[in-house]
């Protein structure tokens, strides 16, 4: 499962020499955990609704997957790269038409109530179908959950969902919320939004808006002998030049998703008692795509999108805005899913001439002024990255005579410019691969069914041939067929470009030495961290 | 003695003097300089000063040319501060006449919506405009100059409230001159001196915010200014701090020579008011 940005090998070597470089070595192994002591992390953002199963995204999971847990999470040994969580196996039927879930025994409630199958019914009929980003396509045609006992859930679905598909959902998109708090209410307006309720390792204790978020030790947790801490604290520490000199004062002993600059890694990694990990993402990969409004006569042309595809060097981007921590992508599916991903996709490779000679060909010839024509371009705001890509994109396009007119706004305004209003021709977009293109990813190109939705086909593209592979992929329950549609897929886009993606990156999390346990799987940052523990 | 003689006779007013001339003359000649777009790729990302001669002060983390953009940045901060100033100064001058030379209700009227724009500080206020309306340079210009009319208007009032009473106001009403006329030909003139010596201070606090207003992110992202210079340096701070001391430096120098040449003129236009 070699599936990272940097390869098992520069890391296992750049760990061993920072292990030879400080003065206390430390044994990751073998060593035996100690109870107790306060987890201090910074926090870059203050989602509004902690809500795991309503929101599902990284910014939300990071708090609230202490205290909600999935039915699975994410593994580096696991089978099918899962461990259980609240369910201890799972099974799909053979047509696709059906899944059990068999559910952990002694499970509570940090109320005290007991956890059971009704729970898992209730969360999937009520809240990931209807409500959530992401269930509403994982769980389309999830039909009734049968809970024959209260320790197993059994999914029916109306037409076959691959359980491919399932499993690969199953950390990110299966939070469990107890039913008896949120039955008959208004589940998107429920006090316990704001102050969670779970069965998971920590229980939600305090948030002080603008200082920090606190949770505390479940002591009834199901995991013999876990957690390990006593508490965790989240402060919030919304600039990012902030996260770096607060690790080296020790306010905090970890920043995840990136907190310290990219440009910061080399020096505090050097900083005695301070390690730089880029493990722990590897199922959260995130691509920096550019979207483009097909609605824009220019950019219906497709020598144009090609031209533009020729004009990104993606070396200079993963080299000067990533700083080496990303990789150039080569299609729609990352290379670190390596169940889906196609490497024979057709590619575009750095060439300027080719570029302009493409847009000579489209009939877009130079002014007197040397510009072919202008472009809105709205890069996104939520990284550093984004926005600087769209600073480079700008010159890059200018090399070609496309004169980029770039538009800075706030996530808010931003989203609303992109995916309501579609008032932009090309936009820096930073999409999430979640292990399975039917989850975040073929919605980027599908043909849009609903106005507004963000991260989704915004852009006015519609392919009958791609939306038809991806309808079938979506009900094929054969995983070799399955895979074979997105091959055909992947080529599918590579050919017709539909966006254009750029570079592949995971994050770094920056951690004392002290902290223990960390990044020991997939989705590091946002598991439930019941084994990690830190120096006494 | 004459305006310009008195003012040589400052020594910092001829220092103002002489660096916003160098800075005019620079914001002037930079297409010709630099006749690139200051913000194309040119050379390896973060190059540090004074090691390559063809990019004297090194290159930022695109690899673009740190002096190029230096010079081009200086043409925003100055047509920001000049334009911002001359639009806060045209709008509070016309409200202060027109409140002092009418007075009554009008004047009451005029100087609440005065006080309501001074209560709110005035850099909340350009924040606000801008991230309403989205940030490019007439909107900032507006902006700022929203934040900055009050001062002009006030003292524009004061002036005209002492010479409306004169006999030369007199003596136009009596010919029958329109009040409007009687406003703005004679005695807008009159009160203009002190107004026009505050439009130092407002130059430079515009140039302040304009810096400000892109340093948060919300200039327009199409030109080099140089407080995006600085935010865009603030990444690499620890590693490359000279990315933001540099922009730093030429915002302080800037500030600093209009507000000496400010203090040499309003210096000059008070000594003229003590003889006179």
């Amino acid at each position: 499962m070699s599936k990272f940005l940097v390869s098992r090998r520069t890391l296992l070597g750049a760990s061993a020499a920072l292990l030879a470089s400080t003065a206390l070595p430390r044994l990751a192994f073998g060593q035996d955990a100690v109870k107790g002591g306060r987890l201090i992390v910074a926090a870059d953002s203050e989602p509004r609704n902690l809500n795991p199963a309503i929101v599902a995204s990284n910014g939300v999971f990071f708090i609230s997957s202490k205290v909600i847990e999935p039915l699975a999470e994410a593994s580096f040994d696991g089978e099918n790269g899962l461990a259980p969580r609240l369910a201890t196996a799972w099974e799909g039927s053979a047509d696709g038409l059906s899944a059990t879930f068999t559910l952990r025994e002694g499970v509570t409630w940090h109320d005290g109530k007991p956890f059971t199958s009704e729970d898992v019914a209730f969360s999937a009929l009520q809240v990931w179908k209807p409500l959530q980003n992401l269930g509403r396509l994982v769980f389309a045609n999830l039909e009734s959950v049968d809970t024959p006992d209260p320790l197993t859930a059994i999914f029916r679905f109306s037409k076959p969902t691959p359980f491919q598909l399932i499993r690969y959902a199953l950390p990110a998109t299966t939070s469990v919320l107890p039913r008896h708090l949120y039955d008959g209410t208004d589940i998107a307006e429920n006090p316990a939004n704001a102050k969670l309720v779970g069965t998971g390792p920590f229980k939600f204790t305090e948030y002080k808006p603008g200082e920090y978020y606190l949770l505390s030790c479940n002591e009834t947790y199901w995991g013999e002998g876990e957690p390990n801490l006593d508490e965790i604290l989240y402060r919030v520490l919304p600039d990012r030049a902030a996260a770096a000199s607060a690790l080296e004062a020790e306010e905090i002993q970890l920043a995840a998703f990136s907190a310290v600059p990219l440009a910061d890694l080399d020096r505090i990694g050097k900083v005695e008692g301070i390690e730089v990990i880029s493990k722990g993402y590897e199922g959260l990969t995130y691509q920096l795509a550019v979207e483009i409004n097909h609605r824009t006569e220019q950019l219906a042309n497709l020598k144009v999108r090609q031209a533009i595809a020729h004009a990104i060097d993606k070396k200079f981007v993963v080299d000067n805005i990533f700083l080496g921590y990303a990789k150039a992508a080569t299609g729609i599916v990352p290379q670190n899913a390596p169940e889906f991903y196609d490497a024979s996709t057709p590619q575009y490779a750095f060439d300027v001439d080719k570029a302009n000679a493409l847009l000579d060909e489209a009939g877009y010839a130079r002014g007197a002024d040397g510009n072919r024509f202008t472009l809105r371009l709205l890069p996104a705001p939520y990284f550093n990255e984004t926005t600087q890509f769209g600073a480079y994109l700008r010159q890059a396009l200018a090399a070609v005579g496309i004169d980029a007119q770039i538009a800075n706004n706030d996530s808010a305004a931003h989203q609303q410019a992109v995916y309501t209003d579609h008032a932009f021709d090309i936009a820096v977009a930073p999409p999430v691969f979640r292990g399975d293109p039917a989850i975040s990813t073929t919605i980027l190109v599908r043909t849009a069914t609903a106005e507004g939705v963000p991260f989704s086909n915004q852009g006015g593209y519609s392919n009958p041939a791609i939306d038809k592979l991806i309808d079938d992929a979506l009900v094929t329950v054969d995983d070799k067929a399955r895979t074979a549609l997105y091959n055909q897929f992947q080529q599918a886009v590579a050919e017709d470009l539909p966006l254009i993606n750029v570079a592949e990156w995971g994050f770094i999390t920056v951690a004392r030495t002290s902290v223990h346990n960390v990044s020991n799987n997939p989705r590091w940052a946002v598991s439930n961290w019941a084994d990690t523990w830190i120096d006494g | 003695m004459s305006l310009v003689a008195r003012f040589t006779r400052s020594p910092e007013g001829l220092f103002g003097a002489a660096v916003l001339a160098a800075l005019i003359v620079i914001a002037l000649g930079a297409p010709f300089l630099f006749p690139r777009d200051p913000l194309s790729i040119v050379g390896p990302p973060l190059t540090a000063p004074f090691t390559d001669w063809a990019l004297p002060l090194g290159t930022d983390r695109l690899g673009r040319n740190v002096l190029a953009e230096l010079v081009h940045g200086s043409r925003a901060s100055l047509l920001v501060g000049f334009a911002a100033t001359l639009a806060a100064i045209i709008i509070g001058a016309s409200v202060g006449t027109i409140a002092g030379f009418a007075g009554g209700l009008v004047d009451e009227a005029l100087m609440r919506v005065v006080d309501a724009f001074q209560t709110v500080p005035g850099f909340l206020l350009a924040l606000a405009f801008v991230s309403v309306i989205g940030a490019s340079l007439p909107v900032v210009v507006l902006a700022i100059a929203l934040s900055a009319w009050t001062g002009p208007a006030r003292l524009a009032r004061a002036e005209v409230l002492s010479l409306r009473e004169r006999d030369y106001v007199a003596a136009a009403r009596v010919i029958g001159m329109h009040p409007a006329e009687i406003a703005f030909r004679q005695i807008l003139p009159n009160a203009l001196a002190p107004v026009l010596a505050l439009s130092a201070v407002i130059v430079a606090g515009a140039i302040l915010t304009e810096a400000a207003l892109s340093f948060l992110g919300l200039g327009d992202p199409n030109i080099v200014t140089w407080g995006s210079m600085i935010a865009e340096g603030r990444a690499v701070l620890r590693s490359s701090p000279f990315l933001s001391i540099i922009p730093g430096i030429a915002l302080v120098v800037t500030v600093l020579g209009v507000y000496l040449f400010g203090e040499g003129l309003s210096e000059a236009l008070s000594r003229r008011a003590v003889r006179s």
